[in-house]
């Protein structure tokens, strides 16, 4: 039971890292990103590559993945720079999807769908499954404080504030002589960098990886996590993450204590409730679990 | 605003304290009952088979419980979604050990999700039982915790590549979705035909399974002149597939895998672009005593070679469980090739396999998907494999060997 609450908390870290990353990009400047999980598969893929093939260190690979990533974001900043709402969208999903299927193709470098096993963890192997586990709790939630700190400094920030310009009206904001685009490219590298190394750890974490792990799923859960703790909070993003980890869960808890269930039906069940979960909070609380607050709303 | 805001605050910690107290009630609950995982894939790609592989494994472990269970100890499934999806595989698994404590998991579908999830059973030390084919699976550090049913791919095609060297294929076009199977596939394919006269892989195209036109490789396949084309595919691409090749006018041998081509292929493509098309798949021993139980307590439907596997996933880990008298993860892994292989009486369901076990006999099960023998990897040894041939909207029987 315990490791088992352990591992879900890690996962919960996980995606508070995305959610973070994903905040910044999209709660602060306002750029709608549905590519998250391809930047969490190239930080995967990047740290698991460098440290299974090149016999590289374990944090020299996690940085790595987090650099690979920000500059995939970066790029991608650059190739979005005229989009914008659902436009953005579709192309940022797109490159998620463009991500997951180089992975299955280029097998001299991915192994294809067959995926990467034996990628290292930290003390894997030396400690028993259960410190593993609690080893690593540490690690992703430190990981979470580090770049919860990291944002919300970023957010209260000149630079955030620009940000927040942008996502409001980027035609004021490049009139007050803001250059938009490289604000842009900023905030989607330092976002796109969170994700990354959220992706490394949860590669050396699994000990596998796989382009079938790397489904638009998970961008659905990180939206829904950033959605329910309240866009541009930082604090909502890790609250939300751990809302989203609990309702994938406890679900599964609920739909066994109803009696008459089969296994079936629960599976649907569970599914239609995080569904309906996310159709309520849009209708009924659109700004989250914790609101963003900024200085001049707080002081009316 | 602000009652709001408390409302909902009070909402969520009454969510997570509900949970907390589903979570306790779950570990106080455990006593004397053996406990099973089942991971079947209930949604996503896999959603088609994961309920009847289910069934399957439910009803054996209703039979045995009926039979006094293992040694007095009754049997429980506990069964998690594993959405196809090797992250929500991992935490179902996750929570079947760490929650449940299931002394063995079975029923993984994808090859991914069974690479997952395989480390979490090795480090706790429970086998895993898997009907995933690819190769790289039983070639992972396992300690002999994992079972796999299915033959893998390599055997797969070489026994495929057989079939239509004797059937006077000498030109073979191989056409595959990107897969785990698919340069495997190749590789044992070229082996094949280079040890024939005059045989030869004459192209190969992988492509990706969403595509919905294939002009291109139809063309690329007319233009070799192969007498044989393999799609080596799934349903959607293989039905596509199969019309461009007839509009093309291809006139050679059509060889698929049998779960690229069903019933449901029959109702879209006409008969005459059906016809001729050759399948093959591992075959469940229809006529063993096992697979006709099975079919009757399905309702004398069709069964898949899915369902056979888990059935036999099932009767597997409690006649080993059964014959340990212990019912731990290490106990039935180590007694899986007792009970499996062996001069052992021959028995062909979990109800005669205890009995004979409580009478201190020694057993050899044999399965509805097969023998059921594993070598030392735990890959399965001597499957027949099924040829049929699409006539009229039918698949009519080539061979069973």
């Amino acid at each position: 039971m315990e490791s088992y609450l352990v591992a879900m908390l890690v996962f919960a870290g996980l995606y508070a890292l995305m959610a973070l990353g994903l905040n910044v990009i999209w709660g602060l400047a306002g750029m709608v990103n549905l590519g998250l999980v391809g930047f969490f598969a190239v930080g995967a893929y990047a740290s698991a590559l460098l440290t299974t093939k090149q016999f590289w260190p374990m944090p020299l690979g996690w940085a790595a993945g987090a650099a690979v990533a920000a500059a995939a974001g970066a790029v991608m900043a650059v190739i979005v720079a005229r989009l914008r709402g659902d436009y953005l969208a579709i192309v940022t999903l797109g490159f998620a999807e463009v991500i997951r299927l180089v992975a299955s193709n280029e097998i001299w470098l991915t192994n294809g769908t067959d995926g990467i096993s034996g990628i290292p963890g930290p003390w894997r192997g030396a400690v028993t499954p259960q410190q593993f586990n609690l080893i690593f709790l540490g690690i992703v939630w430190a990981a979470v404080a580090l770049a919860f700190l990291l944002c919300a400094r970023v957010s209260h920030s000149p630079f955030g504030r620009v940000l927040r310009a942008v996502r409001e009206d980027q035609d004021v904001a490049a009139v007050a002589g803001k250059p938009v685009l490289w604000f842009k490219v900023r905030a989607f590298c330092l976002g796109a960098a969170v994700v990354g190394f959220a992706g490394a750890l949860y590669a050396h974490y699994n000990a596998y990886i796989a382009p079938d792990g790397f489904a638009p799923l998970l961008t659905i859960y990180i939206v829904l996590a950033l959605t329910a703790g309240g866009v541009g909070a930082m604090r909502g993003a890790i609250i939300g993450a751990l809302v989203v980890v609990l309702l994938l869960e406890g679900t599964r808890f609920l739909a066994q204590a109803i009696p008459g269930v089969t296994p079936v039906q629960k599976a649907a069940l569970r599914e239609s409730i995080i569904a309906l979960s996310l159709i309520l909070l849009l209708r009924f609380r659109p700004q989250g679990l914790i609101p963003e607050r900024t200085r001049t709303k707080a002081r009316p | 605003m602000t009652e709001t805001r408390i409302g909902r605050r009070a909402a969520l910690w009454g969510a997570a304290g509900l949970t907390t107290f589903a979570i306790g009630g779950k570990a106080f609950g455990q006593g004397a009952p053996v406990v099973f995982g089942a991971l079947p894939p209930l949604t996503g790609a896999g959603g088609p088979y994961g309920p009847a592989m289910l069934r399957a494994i439910q009803q054996v472990v209703e039979e045995a419980n009926a039979a006094g269970g293992i040694r007095g100890r009754q049997i429980r499934v506990v069964a998690e979604d594993d959405q196809t999806n090797p992250d929500a595989g991992v935490r179902g698994a996750r929570k079947l050990i760490d929650v449940d404590r299931v002394s063995a998991l079975m029923g993984t579908w994808a090859s991914s999700v069974t690479t997952a999830v395989a480390p979490l059973c090795w480090e706790n030390r429970i086998p895993l039982f898997t009907v995933s084919g690819a190769d790289s699976i039983t070639l992972l550090p396992h300690q002999g915790f994992i079972f796999r049913t299915q033959p893998n791919s390599r055997l797969q095609i070489a026994t495929g590549a057989d079939f239509l060297i004797r059937q006077g294929a000498r030109r073979i076009f191989h056409l595959a979705a990107q897969s785990p199977f698919a340069q495997s596939s190749q590789d044992t394919l070229v082996e094949k035909m280079r040890g024939v006269q005059g045989g030869a892989v004459t192209g190969y195209i992988v492509y990706e399974r969403d595509k919905t036109a294939f002009r291109s490789e139809v063309d690329q396949i007319m233009r070799s002149r192969s007498d044989t084309v393999f799609l080596n595919g799934y349903l959607p691409d293989v039905t596509i597939l199969l019309r461009e090749l007839f509009r093309a006018g291809f006139d050679g041998r059509r060889f698929t895998p049998a779960y690229a081509v069903n019933q449901s292929t029959f109702q879209t493509l006409p008969n005459d672009v059906t016809n001729g098309v050759i399948t093959w798949q591992p075959s469940p021993d229809v006529d063993s005593g096992a697979f006709r139980r099975l079919q009757t307590r399905f309702g004398n439907v069709e069964v898949d070679p899915y369902s056979a596997q888990t059935n036999d996933h099932a009767t597997l880990a409690i006649l080993a469980a059964a014959a340990a008298g212990d019912a731990g993860g290490v106990a039935i892994r180590d007694n899986v090739r007792r009970i499996s292989a062996g001069d052992g009486e021959r028995v062909d369901n979990v109800t005669d396999g205890l009995r004979a076990l409580a009478a201190g006999r020694a057993i050899n099960f044999e399965g509805a998907s097969g023998p059921v023998d594993f070598d030392e990897r735990g890959d399965i040894r001597g499957t027949k494999f099924r040829y049929e041939r699409a006539n009229n909207g039918r698949f009519e029987l080539m061979e069973l060997r």
